[in-house]
């Protein structure tokens, strides 16, 4: 028995905090997923795909989405795609499952049920589709009673796994972490963790086979599950599905260190740039001038990426006698660049006023600058 | 530097003279004197002195030529660390300077040498402490007019603060802070009003939040709306196939058809009961009659035997009332006849009396006749009398007035008589013997003036007779003489009278007759005010009361009223003992005719009470056959009513069958009408559902969620930018007003004493570019220098002008203050007060005042200087 197990697709997930033209290449990205997962299928000569919750982000999504991922699905038909519900797209969301029961080709079979379906001969599939958004118990209990007869037991499960939070959302964690050996399953295939994750022996995490956030580090991958007989091992391979690369680099600076350095080192390479989100939190502290350095620095890189953010806010700001007299060595301009730098350091004030001192300084150093 | 004295010579309107002041003090000079005398020459020529070189030709220069031209010359003497010089120029015509030492004559430095000696006395910019310090008249601002000026006396400031205070660049920060500043603005400016509102970027991503805000309210109500949707389709799925439960529908078929025939069975059962009821009802009906019948014998033989009791009792009562009437009647005639011989006494008595008091009427009616005729005697004589003197008066025509008409004639008479006689000669005679004259044979008396008239002849004895032809009396006062008389003569023949005497007499008769007639008048309406016609009539009627009197002797009138008196009371006794028994009488009458009617009635009841009872041998038979029928009857009402109870008993309770039939009915009702209705509500919602998650509303709250999460963002940090930047702003503009303040600070410390005396409490504001007062602060609220009134601009500007000479004092340079009429817009009440000043500033200030307001200036005290002019 060999399938594919992803799951998270998210199809129709809108990026809304992302500019228009970023927007319309992540969803694109999202689209290209079941194509991806098709050709992985064909090439590891898989029967089928398991996806294995929250195919689809919204109990309702647009008609579109829905169709156009079934019409990719009839297309790729030598392979069956089975579809679970999620927390997000959960058992209840009746418009959506009886849109996709009426318009799903052959070779999709729905699991909305908790009821053994025979993926084929040798192997039965056990699924715990959630019924709502927080079922707030263990759905693969029933696996344990379940009677499969002399074929393979492959467990498709949504949630999280008890004594690791696993829940994309937070929501409690109920699975059974050793589900797996108490049900007698030859693989449980997990979904809602967005990364991939290796629970047991037989349980997975596929992880979300492209990223939609910047939370997991991993290249978004798939996994290849071949189970060669009863007694055989589950044999997993993961196989690398994301194009959009999600990075969130902190740069930490010491007062001392060389910025330019730096900066340039937490950079990804040139060319993985333009399908790269790139979200830049600097912190530790650095002296004005190397401040502004390094805003010229990032403003020079930003059009390089799909999308870049740069969060200087954590920066603090060091200064000394050369930098002030950088400003000027005496006089009005001095004094309220004194004033400023002792506000912004005057821990009787509250966050936000010295926050505001040290940003009112940063301009000062600026505008001095220029001048 | 301190000025000692001044001269000038061949200047302006002093041609071919030469002004000198002298005695100028190092404290506070005054110089004042009239308009026109020459003040404003004096302050033009020091400035030339100090300020224009030689050589010049310039027009200040040009200004102090006369108009007879010339030389000019001006020198002044100065008092210095190195002693005292006289300073001397001559302009115009051999043109020189001269620097000459007081103590010695001699001669220190001339022309360009004498020009370098002063600029070393004035300081480096020597063209500044004049402009600084020296008050032109009527100038009441700081600058000068012309362009060139304000530049030296902007550098003599600078050079003078920055002397004192420091750089104001290096203070101020410069062009170096304004290009920052301006930064600041402009990038405020991008995204905030001047007033700190939202612009710009900023706005518009506020604005993006709020519309996205909206938005997505909006489209979360859309959501809810289709999460309702979807849980009101679960239900109503549910409540389907509920509906459609084939055991369910069976049940309540059921129980339908159960209930409908409990409801036959108990509409029959009903039937049964309504005719038992009809039986027991009509049992009812004979047992009522039956004991009708009974009832009404019973009754009929009871009435009897009472009516024939009541007509016995009702004739024995009749009777004896009848009897007790006879009785009464007798009482009532004895009393009457009693009665009617009382009544007759009584009428007598009081005829008796009625005689009696006629006759005394009648008598005293006949003594009143006797009075009236009396009184009409006495009043017909008064009449008589009165009418005969009436008849006197009227015949008479010596009225008062008559008489006055003539008394006043007879009065004229005798005055023209006078008159007449004093217009004749007279003659008087006085005798000294016993000889007297004779006139016609009469003596002449002594001493009485003889008329004469005419010709008069006088016997004188021993002598002879003496003819005197005297001149006649005038004819005029003859004649109006005459007339009088005639007039008098007239007036008395209208009473015929002869003279005035016979006059009053008849006047006097005719005044007695009037009285008298008035008299009897008087006695005549007390005797008759009416008329003797009505003592007439009054006596008449009296003669006629008075018939019948006669002298005979009277009964006394009180025996007879108490003799009445008596008859009337028995009477009036009689009278109610009648009343009581007739009253009694008829009250028996009353009585006797009401119980012979209720015997009548006792009769007739009994008569009709023995028909009622029937054939008295029947009687018997006929009540105990009545008693068996009413017994026979009430057995079978009792029968009735037992089998009636029996049947309600057993009767289903009819509401109850009918609740039960109505409930099973409406339970297939509401469950045929529930199906339809959730059919139909589940074609809405899925219609609904189709329409809200066809529109992709999740999707797009998410979007919307997304692009509302980065808006904010943007407007967060542009909220922290112009928080940053106003911090920015707000601390360069402290930084560079504390600058400022400290750089004015010399200049603000010897003005503020300064200022006090005229305004408590106030401050002057300086712009650093002028390096002048631009503004006053007092009160709490600042105005701009232009705002200011006149008098107030010329006191700030001499005030100033007093600190920088200090600030010059300050660093060694005395320079002597000049005002020229400065105080030309200030009431009095300032000008006091500016003295003050003026006189703070002159304990180690040489100050010279030009005024032509000699009397106001008085108050300044302060030396007073006289200027000479001499020619030269």
């Amino acid at each position: 028995m060999k399938f594919i197990h992803s799951s998270d697709l998210h199809l129709g997930k809108p990026f809304g905090r992302f500019p228009e033209d970023v927007r319309v290449r992540l969803r694109q990205a999202r689209a290209d997923v079941l194509p991806r997962l098709a050709s992985l299928a064909r090439s590891h000569a898989a029967s089928h795909v398991l996806l294995a919750g929250d195919t689809f982000d919204q109990m309702t999504p647009a008609p579109s989405v829905i169709r156009q991922a079934l019409n990719m699905m009839r297309a790729a038909d030598h392979v069956t795609w089975v579809l679970m519900p999620g927390n997000h797209d959960h058992a209840n969301a009746t418009e959506l499952w009886r849109q996709v029961a009426q318009d799903a080709p052959a070779n999709v079979a729905l699991q909305l049920t908790p009821e053994p379906f025979a993926l084929n001969a040798q192997a039965t599939l056990l699924p715990a589709p959630p019924a709502e958004r927080h079922p707030g118990r263990d759905l693969t209990d029933w696996y344990n009673s379940a009677a499969t007869a002399e074929t393979l037991r492959i467990g498709l499960a949504h949630g999280s796994v008890t004594d690791f939070d696993s829940s994309e959302e937070g929501a409690s964690s109920v699975i059974a972490p050793d589900r797996a050996r108490r049900a007698g399953l030859h693989y449980l295939g997990l979904g809602d963790w967005h990364g991939q994750l290796q629970i047991g022996p037989v349980t997975w995490y596929s992880g979300a086979p492209e990223a939609d956030g910047f939370k997991h580090a991993q290249t978004p991958s798939a996994l290849l599950v071949e189970i060669a007989g009863k007694t055989a091992p589950a044999r997993v391979t993961s196989l690398p599905t994301g194009t959009i690369n999600w990075q969130r680099v902190t740069l930490d600076l010491a007062g001392d260190d060389n910025r330019n350095t730096a900066h340039e080192a937490v950079l990804p390479p040139l060319p993985e740039r333009a399908l790269t989100l790139f979200d830049l939190i600097v912190t530790g502290r650095a002296g004005p001038l190397d401040r502004v350095a390094l805003e010229q620095e990032i403003a020079k890189v930003t059009p390089d990426f799909l999308w870049h953010r740069a969060d200087l806010g954590e920066l603090g700001l060091v200064h000394d006698t050369a930098d002030l007299d950088a400003i000027d060595q005496q006089g009005a301009l001095r004094a309220a660049a004194e004033a400023l730098a002792q506000e912004a350091a005057d821990n009787s004030l509250s966050p936000v006023a010295r926050a505001t001192a040290q940003s009112a300084l940063s301009h000062l150093f600026s505008f001095a600058l220029e001048a | 530097m301190k000025l000692l004295a001044l001269h000038l010579t061949n200047v302006r309107k002093f041609t071919g003279k030469r002004a000198s002041i002298t005695g100028i003090g190092s404290g506070i000079t005054v110089v004042s004197e009239a308009n026109e005398f020459g003040k404003s020459t004096f302050f033009d020529a020091i400035h030339a002195l100090f300020f224009e070189k030689y050589s010049s030709s310039a027009k200040p220069v040009k200004s102090l030529q006369p108009y007879a031209g010339g030389a000019v010359e001006v020198a002044a003497d100065v008092q210095t660390d190195q002693g005292a010089f006289r300073v001397e120029k001559r302009f115009l015509s051999r043109k020189s300077a001269k620097i000459t030492r007081l103590s010695d004559g001699a001669t220190v430095a001339q022309d360009d040498e004498a020009e370098r000696w002063i600029s070393a006395l004035l300081g480096t910019a020597n063209d500044g402490p004049a402009g600084l310090l020296w008050v032109r008249q009527g100038l009441v601002g700081l600058e000068p007019d012309s362009a060139k000026e304000k530049t030296q006396l902007k550098e003599t400031r600078r050079d003078l603060l920055s002397s004192v205070a420091g750089e104001i660049d290096a203070m101020t920060g410069g062009r170096r802070m304004d290009r920052v500043m301006r930064r600041v603005a402009d990038n405020l400016s991008e995204i905030t009003t001047r007033t700190g509102r939202k612009a710009g970027a900023w706005k518009a991503a506020s604005d993006e939040v709020v519309a996205l805000e909206t938005e997505l309210a909006s489209v979360t109500t859309q959501v809810q709306t289709l999460e309702k949707a979807l849980n009101d389709r679960k239900q109503s799925e549910a409540s389907l196939k509920r509906l459609d439960n084939a055991d369910a529908k069976a049940r309540r078929d059921e129980a339908f058809t159960a209930a409908k025939a409990a409801m036959e069975e108990a509409r029959a059962h009903v039937g049964a009961v309504t005719g038992a009821r009809q039986k027991r009802d009509l049992a009812e009906l004979k047992a009522t009659s039956a004991q009708s019948e009974l009832d009404a014998i019973l009754k009929a033989i009871d009435t009897l035997q009472a009516a024939e009791k009541q007509a016995k009792t009702s004739s024995a009562a009749a009777d004896d009332a009848m009897l007790e009437a006879h009785s009464l009647k007798a009482a009532l005639e004895a009393v009457q006849i009693l009665h009617k011989r009382e009544t007759e006494a009584v009428s007598e008595t009081r005829k008796q009396l009625d005689v009696v008091r006629r006759q005394i009427v009648a008598r005293k009616s006949q003594e009143e006749a006797a009075q009236l005729k009396r009184q009409i005697t006495k009043a017909e004589t008064v009449l008589g009398e009165r009418d005969a003197a009436r008849a006197i008066t009227k015949a008479s025509g010596a009225t008062p007035d008559w008489l006055r008409r003539a008394e006043a004639a007879q009065g004229e008479v005798s005055k023209l008589n006078a008159v007449v006689e004093a217009q004749a000669t007279t003659l008087s005679m006085t005798y000294d013997g016993a000889a007297r004259v004779t006139r016609n044979g009469a003596i002449v008396p002594a001493g009485q003036p003889l008329a004469l008239d005419g010709e008069t002849f006088l016997d004188l004895p021993g002598i002879g007779r003496m003819t005197i032809h005297a001149q006649a009396a005038g004819e005029e006062g003859k004649t109006r003489l005459a007339t009088g008389e005639s007039a008098l003569k007239d007036i008395l023949s209208h009473a015929g009278a002869a003279s005035l005497q016979e006059a009053r007499r008849l006047a006097t008769t005719r005044v007695e007759a009037e009285t008298k007639a008035d008299l009897a008048q008087a006695v005549l309406d007390t005797l008759a005010p009416n008329g003797i016609a009505a003592l007439r009539t009054a006596k008449a009627d009296a003669d006629l009361a008075a018939t019948g009197a006669h002298n005979e002797e009277l009964p006394a009138i009180a025996d007879l009223e108490a003799h009445l008196m008596q008859a009337e009371e028995t009477e009036e006794g009689t009278q109610r003992r009648l009343n009581g028994t007739d009253a009694e009488y008829a009250s028996s009458r009353e009585t006797t005719v009401k119980l012979q009617a209720a015997a009548d009635t006792a009769e007739h009841t009994l008569e009709r009470a023995n028909a009622d009872a029937g054939p008295e041998d029947t009687r018997a038979h006929r009540r105990a056959e009545r008693l068996r029928i009413q017994a026979q009857e009430q057995g079978a009402l009792a029968k009735t009513e037992a089998d009636l109870q029996a049947m309600i008993a057993a009767a289903p309770d009819p509401d109850t069958v009918a609740a039960e039939l109505k409930r099973a009915e409406d339970t297939v009702t509401a469950a045929r009408q529930e199906r339809v209705q959730v059919g139909e509500r589940l074609a809405a919602l899925s219609s609904e559902i189709r329409t809200l998650a066809g529109n992709g509303i999740e999707e797009h709250r998410d979007e919307l969620e997304g692009q509302l999460e980065a808006a904010g963002a943007t407007e967060a940090r542009f909220a922290r930018q112009a928080a940053a930047l106003t911090r920015l702003q707000a601390a360069l503009d402290t930084e560079r007003d504390a600058a400022r303040d400290t750089y004015f600070g010399p200049v603000q410390e010897e003005l503020k004493p300064l200022l006090s005396i005229l305004h408590r409490d106030a401050v002057l504001s300086f712009d650093s570019e002028s390096l002048l007062p631009t503004g006053l602060m007092r009160d709490q609220a600042e105005e701009t220098l232009e705002d200011l009134s006149g008098g107030t601009k010329e006191q700030i500007a001499i005030l100033t002008r007093l600190a920088f000479a200090r600030l010059f004092a300050r660093q060694g340079r005395h320079m002597p203050i000049i005002l020229d009429d400065a105080l030309v817009y200030s009431d009095d009440d300032r000008i006091i007060k500016m003295f003050t000043a003026l006189t703070r500033v002159a304990q180690d200030q040489q100050i010279l005042v030009f005024s032509c307001r000699q009397l106001a200036f008085q108050d300044l005290g302060g030396a007073r200087p006289t200027v000479e002019i001499a020619e030269v």
